[in-house]
Protein backbone atom coordinates (compact mmCIF):
# COMPACT_ATOMS: atom_id res chain seq x y z
CA UNK A 1 0.00 0.00 0.00
CA UNK A 2 2.80 2.37 0.92
CA UNK A 3 4.50 1.78 -2.37
CA UNK A 4 1.40 2.66 -4.30
CA UNK A 5 0.89 5.77 -2.26
CA UNK A 6 4.36 7.14 -2.63
CA UNK A 7 4.23 6.41 -6.33
CA UNK A 8 1.11 8.50 -6.54
CA UNK A 9 2.86 11.59 -5.26
CA UNK A 10 4.80 11.72 -8.50
CA UNK A 11 1.83 11.25 -10.76
CA UNK A 12 1.28 14.28 -12.95
CA UNK A 13 -1.97 16.09 -12.42
CA UNK A 14 -3.24 14.94 -15.77
CA UNK A 15 -2.99 11.34 -14.61
CA UNK A 16 -4.48 11.94 -11.22
CA UNK A 17 -7.72 10.10 -11.84
CA UNK A 18 -6.01 6.89 -12.81
CA UNK A 19 -3.52 7.27 -10.00
CA UNK A 20 -6.16 7.75 -7.39
CA UNK A 21 -8.17 4.84 -8.69
CA UNK A 22 -5.20 2.52 -8.54
CA UNK A 23 -4.24 3.70 -5.08
CA UNK A 24 -7.73 3.14 -3.79
CA UNK A 25 -7.97 -0.30 -5.37
CA UNK A 26 -4.80 -1.50 -3.71
CA UNK A 27 -5.76 -0.04 -0.36
CA UNK A 28 -9.24 -1.49 -0.45
CA UNK A 29 -7.89 -4.88 -1.38
CA UNK A 30 -5.57 -4.89 1.61
CA UNK A 31 -8.28 -3.57 3.89
CA UNK A 32 -10.65 -6.32 2.81
CA UNK A 33 -8.20 -9.14 3.27
CA UNK A 34 -6.29 -7.68 6.19
CA UNK A 35 -9.29 -7.92 8.48
CA UNK A 36 -9.38 -11.23 10.31
CA UNK A 37 -11.75 -10.61 13.22
CA UNK A 38 -15.36 -11.59 12.75
CA UNK A 39 -17.52 -8.48 12.40
CA UNK A 40 -19.25 -7.51 15.61
CA UNK A 41 -22.93 -6.51 15.61
CA UNK A 42 -23.19 -2.76 15.13
CA UNK A 43 -25.91 -1.26 17.35
CA UNK A 44 -25.93 1.91 15.23
CA UNK A 45 -26.57 0.13 11.95
CA UNK A 46 -29.64 1.73 10.38
CA UNK A 47 -32.48 -0.78 10.03
CA UNK A 48 -32.37 -0.05 6.33
CA UNK A 49 -28.77 0.49 5.35
CA UNK A 50 -28.46 3.94 3.81
CA UNK A 51 -25.97 2.61 1.32
CA UNK A 52 -27.78 -0.63 0.83
CA UNK A 53 -28.05 -0.68 -2.96
CA UNK A 54 -24.33 -1.36 -3.04
CA UNK A 55 -24.71 -4.54 -1.09
CA UNK A 56 -28.23 -5.44 -0.07
CA UNK A 57 -30.90 -3.25 -1.49
CA UNK A 58 -34.16 -1.83 -0.20
CA UNK A 59 -35.70 -2.57 -3.53
CA UNK A 60 -38.76 -4.37 -4.72
CA UNK A 61 -36.48 -7.13 -5.90
CA UNK A 62 -34.97 -7.44 -2.44
CA UNK A 63 -31.33 -7.87 -1.66
CA UNK A 64 -30.54 -9.75 -4.83
CA UNK A 65 -31.33 -6.90 -7.24
CA UNK A 66 -28.80 -6.92 -10.03
CA UNK A 67 -26.91 -3.67 -10.39
CA UNK A 68 -25.79 -2.26 -13.71
CA UNK A 69 -22.24 -0.88 -13.48
CA UNK A 70 -22.69 0.87 -16.84
CA UNK A 71 -25.58 2.81 -15.33
CA UNK A 72 -23.86 3.95 -12.17
CA UNK A 73 -24.86 0.77 -10.31
CA UNK A 74 -28.56 1.49 -10.58
CA UNK A 75 -30.63 -1.69 -10.20
CA UNK A 76 -31.44 -3.36 -13.51
CA UNK A 77 -35.05 -2.80 -14.54
CA UNK A 78 -37.43 -0.93 -16.84
CA UNK A 79 -36.55 2.76 -16.74
CA UNK A 80 -33.00 2.34 -15.48
CA UNK A 81 -31.37 3.78 -18.58
CA UNK A 82 -33.71 6.79 -18.82
CA UNK A 83 -33.26 7.42 -15.12
CA UNK A 84 -29.48 7.33 -15.44
CA UNK A 85 -29.26 9.81 -18.31
CA UNK A 86 -31.90 12.10 -16.83
CA UNK A 87 -30.17 12.34 -13.46
CA UNK A 88 -26.42 12.30 -14.02
CA UNK A 89 -26.52 15.60 -15.84
CA UNK A 90 -26.52 17.16 -12.39
CA UNK A 91 -25.56 14.56 -9.77
CA UNK A 92 -24.20 11.07 -9.51
CA UNK A 93 -26.36 7.99 -8.92
CA UNK A 94 -24.96 7.78 -5.38
CA UNK A 95 -27.62 10.14 -4.05
CA UNK A 96 -30.41 8.19 -5.78
CA UNK A 97 -29.17 4.90 -4.42
CA UNK A 98 -29.35 6.21 -0.84
CA UNK A 99 -33.07 7.00 -0.97
CA UNK A 100 -36.08 5.06 0.36
CA UNK A 101 -38.99 7.45 0.13
CA UNK A 102 -42.73 7.54 -0.02
CA UNK A 103 -44.31 7.97 -3.46
CA UNK A 104 -45.50 11.43 -2.42
CA UNK A 105 -41.94 12.49 -1.62
CA UNK A 106 -40.70 11.27 -5.02
CA UNK A 107 -43.44 13.28 -6.71
CA UNK A 108 -42.41 16.33 -4.70
CA UNK A 109 -38.70 15.87 -5.41
CA UNK A 110 -39.40 15.56 -9.12
CA UNK A 111 -41.25 18.90 -9.15
CA UNK A 112 -38.58 20.50 -6.94
CA UNK A 113 -35.80 19.43 -9.29
CA UNK A 114 -37.63 20.96 -12.26
CA UNK A 115 -38.83 24.15 -10.52
CA UNK A 116 -35.84 24.89 -8.31
CA UNK A 117 -32.84 22.97 -9.51
CA UNK A 118 -32.89 23.53 -13.26
CA UNK A 119 -33.70 19.97 -14.31
CA UNK A 120 -34.95 19.68 -17.87
CA UNK A 121 -38.37 18.11 -17.95
CA UNK A 122 -38.46 15.02 -20.17
CA UNK A 123 -41.36 13.93 -22.36
CA UNK A 124 -44.37 12.88 -20.22
CA UNK A 125 -44.04 9.15 -20.96
CA UNK A 126 -40.32 9.19 -20.12
CA UNK A 127 -41.05 11.12 -16.92
CA UNK A 128 -43.67 8.57 -15.96
CA UNK A 129 -41.25 5.70 -16.53
CA UNK A 130 -38.47 7.33 -14.50
CA UNK A 131 -40.77 8.09 -11.59
CA UNK A 132 -42.12 4.55 -11.68
CA UNK A 133 -38.56 3.24 -11.62
CA UNK A 134 -37.60 5.44 -8.65
CA UNK A 135 -40.74 4.50 -6.73
CA UNK A 136 -40.10 0.83 -7.40
CA UNK A 137 -36.46 0.64 -6.41
CA UNK A 138 -35.95 3.41 -3.86
CA UNK A 139 -39.12 3.25 -1.86
CA UNK A 140 -40.18 3.07 1.75
CA UNK A 141 -43.53 1.73 0.62
CA UNK A 142 -42.63 -1.47 -1.17
CA UNK B 1 0.24 40.57 3.74
CA UNK B 2 -0.78 38.76 0.62
CA UNK B 3 -4.07 37.03 0.04
CA UNK B 4 -2.63 34.76 -2.58
CA UNK B 5 -1.89 31.44 -0.96
CA UNK B 6 0.79 29.28 -2.43
CA UNK B 7 2.44 26.15 -1.22
CA UNK B 8 5.76 26.69 -2.89
CA UNK B 9 4.91 24.72 -6.01
CA UNK B 10 5.57 26.60 -9.21
CA UNK B 11 4.63 24.02 -11.80
CA UNK B 12 1.90 26.17 -13.25
CA UNK B 13 2.36 24.63 -16.67
CA UNK B 14 1.29 21.26 -15.38
CA UNK B 15 -2.07 22.54 -14.28
CA UNK B 16 -2.76 24.81 -17.21
CA UNK B 17 -5.37 22.44 -18.60
CA UNK B 18 -7.10 21.92 -15.28
CA UNK B 19 -10.19 24.08 -15.84
CA UNK B 20 -10.83 22.29 -19.10
CA UNK B 21 -10.56 18.90 -17.50
CA UNK B 22 -12.79 19.90 -14.63
CA UNK B 23 -15.37 21.19 -17.04
CA UNK B 24 -15.39 17.92 -18.92
CA UNK B 25 -15.75 15.96 -15.71
CA UNK B 26 -18.65 18.08 -14.59
CA UNK B 27 -20.35 17.82 -17.95
CA UNK B 28 -20.04 14.07 -18.35
CA UNK B 29 -20.50 13.06 -14.78
CA UNK B 30 -17.53 10.74 -14.94
CA UNK B 31 -15.62 10.76 -11.72
CA UNK B 32 -13.02 8.34 -10.53
CA UNK B 33 -14.53 8.39 -7.07
CA UNK B 34 -17.88 7.04 -8.17
CA UNK B 35 -16.81 3.45 -7.73
CA UNK B 36 -16.00 4.05 -4.08
CA UNK B 37 -19.33 5.36 -2.87
CA UNK B 38 -20.25 3.69 0.40
CA UNK B 39 -16.71 2.67 1.16
CA UNK B 40 -14.14 4.03 3.54
CA UNK B 41 -11.60 6.06 1.64
CA UNK B 42 -8.12 5.05 2.73
CA UNK B 43 -5.53 7.67 3.51
CA UNK B 44 -2.97 8.05 0.79
CA UNK B 45 -0.39 9.54 3.09
CA UNK B 46 -0.07 12.84 1.29
CA UNK B 47 -1.84 16.12 1.38
CA UNK B 48 -2.64 16.58 -2.27
CA UNK B 49 -5.80 18.36 -1.17
CA UNK B 50 -3.69 21.29 -0.09
CA UNK B 51 -1.81 21.44 -3.36
CA UNK B 52 -2.60 23.86 -6.11
CA UNK B 53 -4.61 22.89 -9.10
CA UNK B 54 -6.28 19.87 -7.60
CA UNK B 55 -9.58 18.44 -8.72
CA UNK B 56 -12.46 17.35 -6.50
CA UNK B 57 -11.12 13.80 -6.72
CA UNK B 58 -7.86 14.92 -5.17
CA UNK B 59 -9.73 16.19 -2.14
CA UNK B 60 -10.56 12.71 -0.98
CA UNK B 61 -6.90 11.72 -1.05
CA UNK B 62 -6.38 14.11 1.86
CA UNK B 63 -9.19 12.55 3.84
CA UNK B 64 -8.59 9.49 5.96
CA UNK B 65 -11.21 6.81 6.58
CA UNK B 66 -14.27 8.86 5.70
CA UNK B 67 -17.28 7.06 4.22
CA UNK B 68 -18.12 8.52 0.83
CA UNK B 69 -21.88 9.03 0.53
CA UNK B 70 -21.87 10.92 -2.75
CA UNK B 71 -19.13 11.72 -5.25
CA UNK B 72 -20.99 14.47 -7.13
CA UNK B 73 -21.52 16.62 -5.18
CA UNK B 74 -18.94 15.49 -2.63
CA UNK B 75 -20.42 14.26 0.63
CA UNK B 76 -18.55 12.08 3.11
CA UNK B 77 -18.98 11.31 6.80
CA UNK B 78 -16.57 10.35 9.56
CA UNK B 79 -16.82 7.10 11.55
CA UNK B 80 -17.25 7.87 15.27
CA UNK B 81 -13.88 6.45 16.35
CA UNK B 82 -12.07 8.81 13.96
CA UNK B 83 -13.58 11.81 15.77
CA UNK B 84 -11.69 11.13 19.01
CA UNK B 85 -9.41 14.19 18.75
CA UNK B 86 -10.31 17.28 20.77
CA UNK B 87 -9.78 19.26 17.57
CA UNK B 88 -10.93 17.44 14.44
CA UNK B 89 -8.04 17.44 11.96
CA UNK B 90 -8.63 18.19 8.29
CA UNK B 91 -8.22 14.55 7.30
CA UNK B 92 -11.14 13.55 9.53
CA UNK B 93 -13.47 16.49 8.93
CA UNK B 94 -16.72 15.52 7.20
CA UNK B 95 -17.64 16.97 3.81
CA UNK B 96 -21.09 18.31 3.00
CA UNK B 97 -21.19 20.06 -0.36
CA UNK B 98 -24.32 21.25 -2.12
CA UNK B 99 -22.56 22.18 -5.36
CA UNK B 100 -19.13 22.05 -6.87
CA UNK B 101 -15.97 23.33 -5.25
CA UNK B 102 -15.12 26.60 -7.06
CA UNK B 103 -11.98 26.58 -9.19
CA UNK B 104 -10.61 29.51 -7.17
CA UNK B 105 -10.74 27.31 -4.08
CA UNK B 106 -9.23 24.29 -5.85
CA UNK B 107 -6.40 26.59 -6.95
CA UNK B 108 -6.21 28.17 -3.46
CA UNK B 109 -6.30 31.51 -5.25
CA UNK B 110 -7.78 34.33 -3.16
CA UNK B 111 -6.53 37.10 -5.43
CA UNK B 112 -9.01 39.95 -5.48
CA UNK B 113 -11.50 38.24 -3.14
CA UNK B 114 -13.86 40.65 -1.43
CA UNK B 115 -16.67 40.35 1.09
CA UNK B 116 -19.63 42.67 0.64
CA UNK B 117 -21.92 43.65 3.53
CA UNK B 118 -25.05 45.37 2.26
CA UNK B 119 -28.81 45.61 2.58
CA UNK B 120 -30.31 46.97 5.79
CA UNK B 121 -27.08 48.66 6.91
CA UNK B 122 -26.03 52.28 7.36
CA UNK B 123 -22.91 51.91 5.22
CA UNK B 124 -22.39 49.08 2.77
CA UNK B 125 -18.89 47.61 2.99
CA UNK B 126 -16.69 45.88 0.46
CA UNK B 127 -13.75 44.39 2.30
CA UNK B 128 -10.67 42.63 0.96
CA UNK B 129 -9.34 39.78 3.05
CA UNK B 130 -6.46 42.08 3.97
CA UNK B 131 -8.89 44.71 5.21
CA UNK B 132 -10.82 42.14 7.23
CA UNK B 133 -7.56 41.15 8.89
CA UNK B 134 -6.37 44.70 9.55
CA UNK B 135 -9.63 46.38 10.57
CA UNK B 136 -11.03 43.82 12.98
CA UNK B 137 -9.78 41.87 15.98
CA UNK B 138 -8.63 38.37 15.08
CA UNK B 139 -10.17 35.56 17.09
CA UNK B 140 -9.69 31.79 17.13
CA UNK B 141 -12.63 29.75 18.36
CA UNK B 142 -13.15 26.01 18.62
CA UNK B 143 -16.58 25.48 17.08
CA UNK B 144 -18.70 22.45 16.29
CA UNK B 145 -20.11 22.23 12.78
CA UNK B 146 -22.85 19.67 12.32
CA UNK B 147 -25.01 19.01 9.29
CA UNK B 148 -28.70 19.49 10.05
CA UNK B 149 -29.29 16.06 8.51
CA UNK B 150 -26.80 14.17 10.68
CA UNK B 151 -28.65 11.01 11.75
CA UNK B 152 -31.07 11.12 8.81
CA UNK B 153 -30.34 7.46 7.99
CA UNK B 154 -32.31 6.34 11.05
CA UNK B 155 -35.65 7.85 10.06
CA UNK B 156 -38.34 5.50 8.81
CA UNK B 157 -39.85 6.04 6.30
CA UNK B 158 -36.70 7.44 4.82
CA UNK B 159 -36.12 11.15 4.43
CA UNK B 160 -34.61 12.47 1.23
CA UNK B 161 -31.00 13.58 1.12
CA UNK B 162 -27.65 12.08 2.03
CA UNK B 163 -28.14 9.29 4.53
CA UNK B 164 -25.81 10.50 7.28
CA UNK B 165 -25.50 8.17 10.26
CA UNK B 166 -23.50 9.86 13.04
CA UNK B 167 -20.52 11.34 11.26
CA UNK B 168 -21.64 14.67 9.78
CA UNK B 169 -20.03 16.55 12.65
CA UNK B 170 -16.61 17.93 13.50
CA UNK B 171 -15.03 20.50 15.80
CA UNK B 172 -12.15 22.56 14.44
CA UNK B 173 -10.27 25.68 15.49
CA UNK B 174 -11.52 28.50 13.26
CA UNK B 175 -9.61 31.77 12.94
CA UNK B 176 -11.16 34.95 11.62
CA UNK B 177 -13.08 37.96 12.84
CA UNK B 178 -16.33 38.15 14.76
CA UNK B 179 -19.32 38.34 12.46
CA UNK B 180 -20.88 40.82 14.90
CA UNK B 181 -17.86 43.17 14.66
CA UNK B 182 -18.11 43.33 10.88
CA UNK B 183 -21.90 43.73 10.83
CA UNK B 184 -21.74 46.45 13.50
CA UNK B 185 -19.06 48.26 11.48
CA UNK B 186 -21.59 48.47 8.65
CA UNK B 187 -24.26 49.60 11.11
CA UNK B 188 -27.32 47.41 11.41
CA UNK B 189 -30.55 49.28 10.78
CA UNK B 190 -33.58 48.72 13.01
CA UNK B 191 -35.31 47.24 9.95
CA UNK B 192 -32.86 44.30 9.89
CA UNK B 193 -34.49 40.89 10.36
CA UNK B 194 -32.32 38.23 8.78
CA UNK B 195 -28.95 37.67 7.10
CA UNK B 196 -28.61 36.30 3.58
CA UNK B 197 -25.34 34.56 2.74
CA UNK B 198 -23.96 34.37 -0.78
CA UNK B 199 -21.05 32.54 -2.37
CA UNK B 200 -19.70 31.67 -5.80
CA UNK B 201 -19.74 27.88 -5.84
CA UNK B 202 -21.01 26.47 -9.16
CA UNK B 203 -24.50 24.95 -9.30
CA UNK B 204 -24.77 21.27 -10.22
CA UNK B 205 -26.97 22.11 -13.20
CA UNK B 206 -24.22 24.28 -14.68
CA UNK B 207 -26.54 27.29 -14.70
CA UNK B 208 -24.26 30.22 -13.77
CA UNK B 209 -27.26 32.26 -12.58
CA UNK B 210 -28.35 29.70 -10.00
CA UNK B 211 -27.12 29.88 -6.42
CA UNK B 212 -26.15 26.50 -4.95
CA UNK B 213 -27.26 27.48 -1.49
CA UNK B 214 -27.98 30.82 0.11
CA UNK B 215 -29.06 30.60 3.69
CA UNK B 216 -29.19 33.05 6.56
CA UNK B 217 -29.91 33.41 10.27
CA UNK B 218 -32.03 35.79 12.35
CA UNK B 219 -30.11 39.03 12.91
CA UNK B 220 -30.04 38.31 16.67
CA UNK B 221 -28.20 35.05 16.01
CA UNK B 222 -25.78 36.75 13.59
CA UNK B 223 -24.88 39.31 16.27
CA UNK B 224 -24.64 36.74 19.08
CA UNK B 225 -21.49 35.22 20.56
CA UNK B 226 -19.75 32.57 18.48
CA UNK B 227 -20.32 33.56 14.86
CA UNK B 228 -17.17 34.35 12.88
CA UNK B 229 -15.98 35.05 9.36
CA UNK B 230 -13.08 32.63 9.11
CA UNK B 231 -10.06 32.34 6.84
CA UNK B 232 -8.20 29.60 8.71
CA UNK B 233 -9.07 26.12 9.94
CA UNK B 234 -6.73 24.55 12.48
CA UNK B 235 -4.13 27.24 11.78
CA UNK B 236 -4.01 26.74 8.00
CA UNK B 237 -5.84 28.50 5.18
CA UNK B 238 -9.30 26.91 4.99
CA UNK B 239 -8.95 23.91 2.66
CA UNK B 240 -10.76 24.08 -0.69
CA UNK B 241 -13.58 21.73 0.19
CA UNK B 242 -14.30 23.54 3.47
CA UNK B 243 -14.71 26.99 1.97
CA UNK B 244 -11.44 28.66 0.90
CA UNK B 245 -10.77 31.54 1.17
CA UNK B 246 -13.56 32.74 3.47
CA UNK B 247 -16.45 31.06 5.18
CA UNK B 248 -18.93 31.77 7.89
CA UNK B 249 -19.00 29.64 11.00
CA UNK B 250 -22.25 30.19 12.89
CA UNK B 251 -22.21 27.52 15.59
CA UNK B 252 -25.31 25.96 17.09
CA UNK B 253 -27.30 26.18 13.88
CA UNK B 254 -27.30 23.55 11.11
CA UNK B 255 -24.00 23.63 9.23
CA UNK B 256 -25.73 25.08 6.17
CA UNK B 257 -25.95 28.44 7.98
CA UNK B 258 -22.13 28.55 7.83
CA UNK B 259 -21.77 29.53 4.18
CA UNK B 260 -18.56 28.41 2.45
CA UNK B 261 -16.80 30.58 -0.16
CA UNK B 262 -18.75 33.54 1.27
CA UNK B 263 -18.47 36.78 -0.71
CA UNK B 264 -21.57 38.67 0.38
CA UNK B 265 -23.64 39.00 3.52
CA UNK B 266 -26.84 40.81 2.76
CA UNK B 267 -28.98 42.10 5.62
CA UNK B 268 -32.66 41.69 4.88
CA UNK B 269 -35.88 43.09 6.33
CA UNK B 270 -37.58 39.68 6.17
CA UNK B 271 -36.73 36.02 6.65
CA UNK B 272 -34.33 35.16 3.82
CA UNK B 273 -35.87 33.21 0.95
CA UNK B 274 -32.69 32.15 -0.88
CA UNK B 275 -31.78 28.73 -2.22
CA UNK B 276 -32.53 25.99 0.33
CA UNK B 277 -34.22 28.40 2.76
CA UNK B 278 -37.70 27.58 1.52
CA UNK B 279 -39.87 24.53 0.87
CA UNK B 280 -38.68 21.57 2.93
CA UNK B 281 -34.96 22.41 3.00
CA UNK B 282 -33.62 22.80 6.54
CA UNK B 283 -37.18 23.08 7.77
CA UNK B 284 -39.25 20.98 10.15
CA UNK B 285 -43.02 20.76 10.69
CA UNK B 286 -44.45 23.43 12.99
CA UNK B 287 -46.29 20.65 14.88
CA UNK B 288 -45.62 16.95 15.63
CA UNK B 289 -46.47 14.62 12.75
CA UNK B 290 -46.72 10.86 12.37
CA UNK B 291 -43.90 9.24 10.35
CA UNK B 292 -44.53 9.54 6.62
CA UNK B 293 -46.97 12.45 6.86
CA UNK B 294 -47.12 14.82 3.90
CA UNK B 295 -46.80 18.21 5.58
CA UNK B 296 -47.97 21.28 3.60
CA UNK B 297 -45.07 23.58 2.72
CA UNK B 298 -46.62 26.50 4.59
CA UNK B 299 -46.50 24.47 7.81
CA UNK B 300 -42.72 23.99 7.64
CA UNK B 301 -40.57 26.26 9.82
CA UNK B 302 -36.84 26.99 9.70
CA UNK B 303 -34.62 24.67 11.76
CA UNK B 304 -32.64 26.81 14.22
CA UNK B 305 -30.74 25.49 17.28
CA UNK B 306 -29.41 21.95 16.84
CA UNK B 307 -30.37 19.57 19.67
CA UNK B 308 -28.10 18.32 22.48
CA UNK B 309 -25.97 15.40 21.37
CA UNK B 310 -23.01 13.18 22.22
CA UNK B 311 -20.79 10.70 20.44
CA UNK B 312 -18.67 7.89 21.85
CA UNK B 313 -15.33 8.17 20.07
CA UNK B 314 -13.31 5.63 22.08
CA UNK B 315 -13.21 2.71 21.95
CA UNK B 316 -14.30 1.86 18.43
CA UNK B 317 -17.60 -0.02 18.35
CA UNK B 318 -16.89 -3.74 18.62
CA UNK B 319 -13.84 -3.35 20.87
CA UNK B 320 -12.92 -6.06 23.32
CA UNK B 321 -12.37 -5.50 27.05
CA UNK B 322 -11.40 -7.78 29.91
CA UNK B 323 -14.41 -8.67 32.05
CA UNK B 324 -14.24 -7.21 35.54
CA UNK B 325 -11.63 -4.62 34.66
CA UNK B 326 -12.24 -0.90 34.29
CA UNK B 327 -11.83 0.53 30.82
CA UNK B 328 -12.08 4.14 29.73
CA UNK B 329 -14.91 5.13 27.41
CA UNK B 330 -14.81 8.68 26.10
CA UNK B 331 -16.27 11.02 23.56
CA UNK B 332 -17.68 14.49 23.01
CA UNK B 333 -20.93 16.25 23.83
CA UNK B 334 -22.32 19.45 22.36
CA UNK B 335 -25.53 21.41 22.07
CA UNK B 336 -26.91 24.00 19.69
CA UNK B 337 -27.74 26.25 22.62
CA UNK B 338 -24.13 26.30 23.68
CA UNK B 339 -23.38 24.18 26.72
CA UNK B 340 -23.90 20.67 27.97
CA UNK B 341 -24.62 20.14 31.67
CA UNK B 342 -23.89 16.43 32.01
CA UNK B 343 -23.27 13.14 30.23
CA UNK B 344 -24.37 9.76 31.54
CA UNK B 345 -23.28 6.31 30.45
CA UNK B 346 -25.21 3.04 30.47
CA UNK B 347 -23.93 -0.49 29.90
CA UNK B 348 -27.34 -2.13 30.37
CA UNK B 349 -29.42 -0.71 27.50
CA UNK B 350 -30.43 2.36 29.45
CA UNK B 351 -31.76 0.51 32.50
CA UNK B 352 -29.24 2.30 34.78
CA UNK B 353 -27.03 5.31 34.14
CA UNK B 354 -23.72 6.46 35.63
CA UNK B 355 -22.44 10.05 35.38
CA UNK B 356 -19.38 10.58 33.19
CA UNK B 357 -16.73 13.20 33.94
CA UNK B 358 -17.45 16.18 31.69
CA UNK B 359 -14.89 18.84 30.85
CA UNK B 360 -15.85 22.48 30.37
CA UNK B 361 -15.71 23.69 26.75
CA UNK B 362 -12.64 25.78 25.80
CA UNK B 363 -15.15 28.31 24.51
CA UNK B 364 -18.91 28.40 23.99
CA UNK B 365 -19.97 26.05 21.16
CA UNK B 366 -16.83 23.88 21.39
CA UNK B 367 -17.63 20.27 22.08
CA UNK B 368 -16.92 18.98 25.56
CA UNK B 369 -14.89 15.88 26.38
CA UNK B 370 -16.54 13.24 28.55
CA UNK B 371 -14.84 10.24 30.10
CA UNK B 372 -16.13 7.31 32.11
CA UNK B 373 -14.60 4.09 33.35
CA UNK B 374 -16.82 1.15 32.56
CA UNK B 375 -16.44 -2.34 34.00
CA UNK B 376 -18.20 -5.07 32.10
CA UNK B 377 -19.19 -7.68 34.73
CA UNK B 378 -18.88 -10.94 32.78
CA UNK B 379 -17.86 -12.22 29.37
CA UNK B 380 -20.30 -11.42 26.60
CA UNK B 381 -21.90 -8.71 24.47
CA UNK B 382 -22.52 -5.25 25.87
CA UNK B 383 -23.62 -1.95 24.51
CA UNK B 384 -22.33 1.31 25.87
CA UNK B 385 -24.84 4.13 25.49
CA UNK B 386 -24.17 7.82 26.02
CA UNK B 387 -26.75 10.46 26.96
CA UNK B 388 -26.01 14.17 27.14
CA UNK B 389 -28.22 16.67 28.97
CA UNK B 390 -28.19 20.40 28.29
CA UNK B 391 -28.44 23.28 30.76
CA UNK B 392 -32.24 23.25 30.44
CA UNK B 393 -32.42 19.64 31.58
CA UNK B 394 -33.20 18.40 28.07
CA UNK B 395 -31.59 15.03 27.25
CA UNK B 396 -31.02 12.89 24.19
CA UNK B 397 -33.85 10.42 23.55
CA UNK B 398 -33.12 6.67 23.34
CA UNK B 399 -35.02 6.40 20.04
CA UNK B 400 -35.23 8.51 16.89
CA UNK B 401 -37.04 11.73 17.80
CA UNK B 402 -39.92 13.28 15.85
CA UNK B 403 -40.06 12.21 12.24
CA UNK B 404 -39.90 15.05 9.74
CA UNK B 405 -39.98 14.98 5.94
CA UNK B 406 -36.29 15.82 5.46
CA UNK B 407 -34.88 13.95 8.45
CA UNK B 408 -33.34 16.75 10.48
CA UNK B 409 -32.31 16.95 14.11
CA UNK B 410 -31.90 13.28 15.01
CA UNK B 411 -30.08 13.33 18.34
CA UNK B 412 -30.84 9.80 19.51
CA UNK B 413 -28.34 8.35 21.99
CA UNK B 414 -25.16 6.95 20.47
CA UNK B 415 -24.43 3.30 21.17
CA UNK B 416 -21.34 1.18 20.67
CA UNK B 417 -20.82 -2.56 21.01
CA UNK B 418 -18.25 -3.88 23.47
CA UNK B 419 -17.24 -7.49 23.87
CA UNK B 420 -16.10 -8.56 27.35
CA UNK B 421 -13.65 -11.47 27.36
Amino acid sequence: MTGSCSKRKNVKMSKTLTGLGAGLCVSLFLAAFGATAQPVYDPMRPSMSPLAPLATGPTAQGSQAELDPKLGNLPVGPGAEDTYYQCVGCHSTAIIRQQRLTDDRWDYLWTWMIDEQGMQEPEPEIAEQILAYLKTHFSSER
Amino acid sequence: MTDKITDGRSDKAEIADEPTRRTILKATGLTALGAYVGMNIPFEGNLMALAQGMSEEDIMSGKNGLVLLNDRPLNAETPAHLLDDDVTPYKHFFIRNNGFVPDSALDMDAEGWTLTIDGEVDTALELSIGELKSRFEEVTLRLVLECGGNGRAFFNPGASGNQWTTGAVGCADWTGVRLSDVLNAAGIKSSAVYTAHHSDDPHLSGDPDKEVISRGVPIEKALAEGGIIAWAMNGEPIPAVHGFPLRLVIPGYPGSASQKYVNRIQIRDQEHDGAKMTGYSYRVPAYPVAPGTEVPEEDMVVLTDMPVKSLITFPQSGAQAAAGEAMEVRGHAWSGSGDVASVDISIDFGATWTPAALEAPVNKFAWQRFRADVTLPQAGYYEVWARATDLNGVSQPPVVPGWNPRGYGNNMQHRIAMIAT
